[in-house]
C-alpha cells in the first residue's frame, strides 16, 4: 500500500526558513535500554582487534605509497599531482597511524603536511626536508619495536617541526594572520563538536 | 543509555583509502549494522547516495575527483535529491579550526578527527540518530541549524532576522525516549 510522504514542517521568518524534516532515524531509537552487559562499543573495539593483525602489512603498504610519492617530486619536481600524491600519503598516515599502531608517526606525518599545505609556492620546498620526512616515517615504523622508539621518535619529530616551522615562518613571512593560524594548535578532538 | 537498532540503518561509507573503509565496516559492523554500503571517491559517493538513499553518510574530506566538503554541498540541494536531510558525518586528518567551520558552513552534521576511535563514531552515530537538529535555509546556506545551544547572555549583531521566534526549542528525541521511560 502507498503510503503519503510526509512533508518537512517549515517556519519562514524575515530571511530564513526553519525546517524540520521527517525524522527517518527515529525507527532506530529503541525504548527499551541496553542489555545489562550488552557494550555497542566494546563490541567494535573487539572486532577492530580481531582485525588489527593486518595492521602491520597496511602501515608498511601506506609507508611504501609514501616513498613513491617521495620518487614522484623527486622525479618530476612539485607538480599539481606530485605535489597532491605525497600529501594525501602523508596525511592518510597521519590519521591511520595511531589506528594502526604507530601513534609515534602520525607526528612526522603531519609536520610534512603542514610543510606542503602551508608554503605558498611549494616549488620551494627544500627536497631535502620532504626526503628527512619520509626516511623519519621508515625509521619510525622499521624500528618501532625497539624500547627507546618513542623517546627517538620525540626527539625527530622535535627537531623536523622546528625546521619546517622556520622555513614556514620564513616563507610566509609577508602573512602574519595566516601565521598567526599556522602556528597555533590544532582544535583537540574532543573540543570539536 | 538509550538504545540504537544499528540494523535498522544504512550507512554508506565514502573514503578513498581501503584501509580506512574497512576499519569503518568493522566498527559499524561491530555496532551491529547489517547495511553498509562504501565508495571510493566523492563522483562514486554522489551515486551511491543516489542509489542506496542511506540514513547516515560517513566521509573523509580529502578525496580525488571531488571531496567531501562538495559532496555534502551536492547532497544538501533541497528538492534537488532523495534526502537533502542526510546525516552527513565527516570523518577527516584535518582538525584545524577553519577546516572545522567549513565543514559545518557546508552542512556537515558532525564532525570527527582522525584518529578514529569506537566511542567517538558511535557518539556521533547516537547524536544525529537520537538528537537531530532542524534545518536552516538561509540565502547561502541549507544545512542542520550551526546553533547547537542557545547563549541568553549573547551580545553581539544577530545574523538571522525575525525577532525571537527564530530560535526554536525542540526537545530532543533522546530526551523524549527518556521521558516516555
Amino acid at each position: 500500500m502507498a503510503t503519503i510522504k510526509e512533508k518537512p514542517s517549515i517556519s519562514t521568518f524575515a530571511d530564513h526558513e526553519v525546517i524540520t524534516p521527517q525524522n527517518k532515524l527515529r525507527k532506530a531509537v529503541s525504548a527499551e535500554p541496553l542489555a545489562p552487559g550488552d557494550d555497542p562499543v566494546a563490541r567494535a573495539e573487539q572486532a577492530l582487534a580481531e582485525l588489527s593483525s593486518e595492521f602491520s602489512s597496511w602501515m608498511d603498504s601506506e609507508c611504501e605509497r609514501l616513498d613513491v610519492a617521495r620518487q614522484g617530486v623527486a622525479k618530476s619536481g612539485f607538480t599539481k599531482s606530485t605535489k597532491e600524491a605525497l600529501f594525501h600519503a602523508a596525511h592518510d598516515i597521519k590519521g591511520e597511524a595511531a589506528t594502526f599502531g604507530y601513534p609515534a608517526v602520525a607526528a612526522v606525518a603531519d609536520s610534512l603536511c603542514r610543510l606542503i599545505e602551508h608554503t605558498p609556492d611549494a616549488t620551494r620546498i627544500p627536497f631535502k626536508l620532504v626526503d628527512q620526512h619520509v626516511d623519519a616515517v621508515r625509521a619510525i615504523i622499521r624500528e618501532y619495536s625497539r624500547s627507546d622508539a618513542e623517546e627517538l621518535s620525540a626527539m625527530l619529530t622535535k627537531r623536523l617541526r622546528e625546521v619546517t616551522d622556520e622555513f614556514l615562518v620564513h616563507e610566509n613571512r609577508g602573512r602574519p594572520e595566516y601565521l598567526e593560524n599556522i602556528l597555533g594548535p590544532s582544535l583537540a578532538p574532543d573540543q570539536i563538536a | 543509555m538509550v538504545r540504537i537498532d544499528f540494523n535498522r540503518l544504512r550507512f554508506l561509507v565514502i573514503d578513498d583509502n581501503a584501509h580506512m573503509r574497512r576499519i569503518l565496516r568493522t566498527l559499524l559492523h561491530g555496532f551491529g549494522a547489517r547495511e553498509v554500503y562504501e565508495a571510493e571517491d566523492g563522483a562514486a559517493g554522489l551515486e551511491s547516495f543516489t542509489h542506496y538513499i542511506p540514513d547516515i553518510i560517513i566521509t573523509d574530506w580529502a578525496m580525488p575527483i571531488f571531496d567531501g566538503l562538495e559532496l555534502t554541498q551536492m547532497v544538501r540541494q533541497p528538492g534537488a535529491n532523495a534526502n537533502p536531510y542526510v546525516a552527513v558525518i565527516m570523518l577527516t586528518g584535518h582538525s584545524e579550526k577553519k577546516r572545522v567551520v567549513a565543514a559545518r558552513d557546508a552542512g556537515v552534521t558532525e564532525f570527527l578527527a582522525k584518529p578514529i576511535s569506537a566511542k567517538g563514531l558511535y557518539q556521533r552515530i547516537v547524536n544525529v540518530v537520537a538528537n537531530p537538529r532542524p534545518f536552516i535555509k538561509t540565502k547561502s546556506y541549507f544545512g542542520p541549524d550551526r546553533r547547537r545551544n542557545t547563549n541568553q547572555n549573547y551580545v553581539g549583531t544577530e545574523r538571522r532576522k525575525g525577532g525571537k521566534a527564530d530560535v526554536i526549542r525542540q526537545a530532543s528525541l533522546l530526551d523524549k525516549v527518556r521521558a516516555a521511560n
